[in-house]
């Protein structure tokens, strides 16, 4: 430099490599093949998992792929899913939310209450769960962006108010309310008819294709090149084939259970507006850097509370899709393995813990992994440890892998 | 104290500083700093670390208002108490951290905070297109090189990530970019590139520039007039328009040491 008069600051910062120098120009493989896998690809190695999963199972027990058990994983799963749904909306944000579990338990427990006590319509006694939920979710998101609290310490305290408020809801003595013959128990033992099924799923693949069709439109329009095969063939072939096996499957048994309906209709939704939108896109921003986004205009505690209060939704909805498959609420409604099991899945499907990675897909791919490692072990007789072993050991797994892609990828700056 | 003062600024000045005071607790930070802007002009503020530099730019770009003295825009005195009352001006501000999202490719960092949608009939969708296209318009028409838009940010170079940021402050047609630091985290080479990114944004889009910067080299290359800080108080004042300002005189007026 010019002069050597210039603080040690100023030598430092100048003299110093540029931080990201050494990506450039000899760019190793094995950091593209990071950079892929931690970016568009990252369904890959959990679809691979699954894989894996499946063949074991099957080769333990040929009724694991028959179309009454897959029937049974993925009403199983259903419960998980949404609830990691809900999951990966805050630990996009970089924040965690421990009391999804027990607010489900609470909002089954409220609506059971409301429609069983109180004789309220199935679907008012429903909208009012979520809504409970959405509102507890939303105040826990306010105390950590008005007061600055971590977010896992607010929700560790709200998981006890709310263990404590099924408590209090239930009525006293038998301590559960059954929801035998009511409204609620119908969202689970309907199927729909084979057509129908087949009507939504066609739609689906139809929208799916159109939406990617439009996108592709418009860039060529503007003279920007973009691959019809990599845009809109191949990922048109791998949506249809995977739905149009899945719902074959479930047809050849009951047809489509009304739960995974209510589950897709989510993820289709929740997909559409973290990729398409201006709330999805300030999602991702506030999780990476919230200082930038918060400098370039976007509302961070505004989007933190909305975040929390989808996970608070999201929650209720499937403790209140819980109790409908159990037929009714208990003290160990929300308890157990759930609040585990959603986190696990979102983590496992590939979203990061990190903040700003992540997409609402993982919930479903997650939930399967760990509904699949359940399902197959009760299919073949094993015993509860070594479900615990399995479900917990591919946790640990999942996050070391985030950990590793989040260090060793572009993704690792953005997470300082 | 500033001998050198050659400043004779034509046109009507865009932004004037008059008497601009800071305090932090009993700490004089800035104790009355003077500084004019012209329209397309551009302006470095030198000085070592603690001269006021930094406290300077937050309050040209609205992150600290200023306890005393007057700050005018185009003649009229204005209040900075906000980022957005300097944006609103037209004053834009490239962060030394940058402030990109490493996970948002070039488009997304470009317009992050003003993306724009169609309307909520056809399904509030971004207008990736649109937004693609005016990206590289802008990247095309400022000379600066990115590899691919589609890339999230986190991969490129510090020199590519900083171009980023200075387009992502010409989209809005500002009047004044306040840039700090732009240079600091780069090599040689990357520093070439930005320089000659910030004699593009004034021959391209006419605004002026104030520049702060540690790199006496980088100034006196680019600058029309240098403005020495030190100990929050403007202690000198060089007309650089035909860059033969030495940096042993910024030296001397910095450390205030006479060169010997």
């Amino acid at each position: 430099m010019t002069t050597s008069n210039q603080s040690p600051a100023a030598v430092a910062a100048t003299s110093s490599p540029p931080p990201v120098a050494r990506v450039e120009g000899r760019q190793s493989r094995r950091r593209q093949m990071l950079d892929a896998i931690a970016g568009r690809y990252r369904f890959v190695p959990v679809v691979l998992m699954l894989a894996v999963i499946w063949a074991f199972f099957t080769a333990q027990d040929s009724a694991f792929m028959g179309n009454r058990n897959i029937t049974n994983l993925l009403v199983q799963i259903v419960v998980t899913a949404t609830i990691a749904l809900g999951i990966v909306f805050v630990l996009l944000l970089a924040e965690i939310d421990l009391s999804v579990a027990a607010n489900s338990g609470a909002a089954a427990a409220l609506t059971a209450i409301l429609v069983v006590n109180h004789s309220w319509p199935a679907w008012l006694g429903l909208l009012a769960g979520i809504a409970a939920g959405a509102v507890i979710g939303l105040i826990q998101g306010a105390v950590v962006t008005q007061f600055g609290v971590p977010s896992f310490v607010v929700t560790l305290g709200a998981q006890l108010m709310l263990l404590g408020a099924i408590l209090v809801l239930l009525p006293g003595g038998t301590g559960q309310v059954s929801l035998f013959g009511t409204g609620i128990a119908t969202l689970s033992s309907t199927y729909l008819p084979p057509a129908l099924g087949w009507a939504l799923t066609a739609a689906g693949i139809v929208a799916f294709v159109l939406l990617r069709l439009l996108a592709l439109g418009e860039s060529r329009r503007r003279g920007i090149d973009m691959s019809l095969v990599r845009e809109v063939v191949a990922p048109g072939i791998l949506v249809g084939a995977a739905s149009v096996t899945a719902v074959a499957v479930l047809n050849s048994y009951l047809g489509v259970p009304l739960p995974v309906v209510i589950l897709f209709a989510l993820l289709i939704v929740f997909s559409y507006i973290t990729t398409q939108t201006r709330f999805g896109l300030h999602l991702y921003a506030v999780g990476a850097n919230p200082d930038a986004a918060r400098r370039a205009g976007i509302p961070v505690a505004r989007a933190k509370m909305i975040a929390f209060s989808l996970a608070g939704a999201l929650a209720a909805l499937g403790g209140i899709l819980a109790a409908s498959r159990l037929l009714g609420v208990s003290a160990s409604s929300g308890t157990g393995t759930v609040l585990l099991e959603s986190i696990a899945a979102a983590v496992i499907g590939g979203t990061s813990l990190f903040g700003g990675r992540g997409s609402v897909w993982d919930a479903l791919l997650g939930a399967l992994v760990i509904g699949s490692i359940s399902n197959g072990l009760d299919l073949i007789g094993a015993e509860t440890v070594v479900k615990y072993v399995a479900e917990g050991s591919i946790l640990v797994l999942a996050a070391t892998v985030d950990s590793i892609l989040t260090r060793g990828s572009v993704f690792a700056r953005a997470t300082k | 104290m500033s001998k050198e003062t050659a400043a004779v600024t034509t046109a009507a000045p865009l932004l004037e500083l008059r008497q601009v005071v800071k305090l932090f607790g009993g700490v004089h930070a800035l104790e009355g700093i003077d500084l004019t802007v012209g329209p397309g002009e551009i302006v470095a503020v030198v000085g070592d670390n603690g001269a006021g530099k930094s406290t300077l730019m937050k309050i040209i770009s609205g992150l600290q208002p200023a306890d005393g003295g007057e700050i005018r825009f185009d003649g009229k005195t204005v209040e900075l108490r906000r980022p957005v009352d300097s944006t609103a001006l037209g004053i834009e501000t490239v962060y030394q951290d940058l402030a990109l999202c490493d996970n948002l490719d070039t488009v997304q960092n470009l317009f992050l905070g003003r993306e724009e949608t169609s309307s909520l009939l056809r399904g509030a969708r971004l207008r990736r297109a649109d937004m693609e296209h005016r990206a590289q318009e802008t990247i095309r028409r400022l000379g600066a090189k990115i590899p691919s838009l589609r890339t999230p940010v986190g991969r490129l170079s510090g020199g590519q990530r900083q171009s980023i940021a200075v387009c992502r402050s010409t989209l809005s047609n500002p009047r004044l970019v306040l840039m700090d630091e732009p240079t600091a985290a780069l090599g040689v080479e990357q520093s070439t590139g930005v320089l000659d990114l910030i004699r593009r944004l004034r021959t391209e889009h006419g605004c002026a520039i104030v520049l702060i910067s540690h790199a006496l080299r980088d100034v006196l290359e680019v600058a029309d007039r240098i403005v020495v800080l030190r100990l929050g108080n403007k202690v000198a004042e060089f007309d650089n328009s035909d860059r033969t300002t030495s940096s042993d005189q910024l030296v001397a007026a910095i450390t205030g040491i006479s060169a010997p």
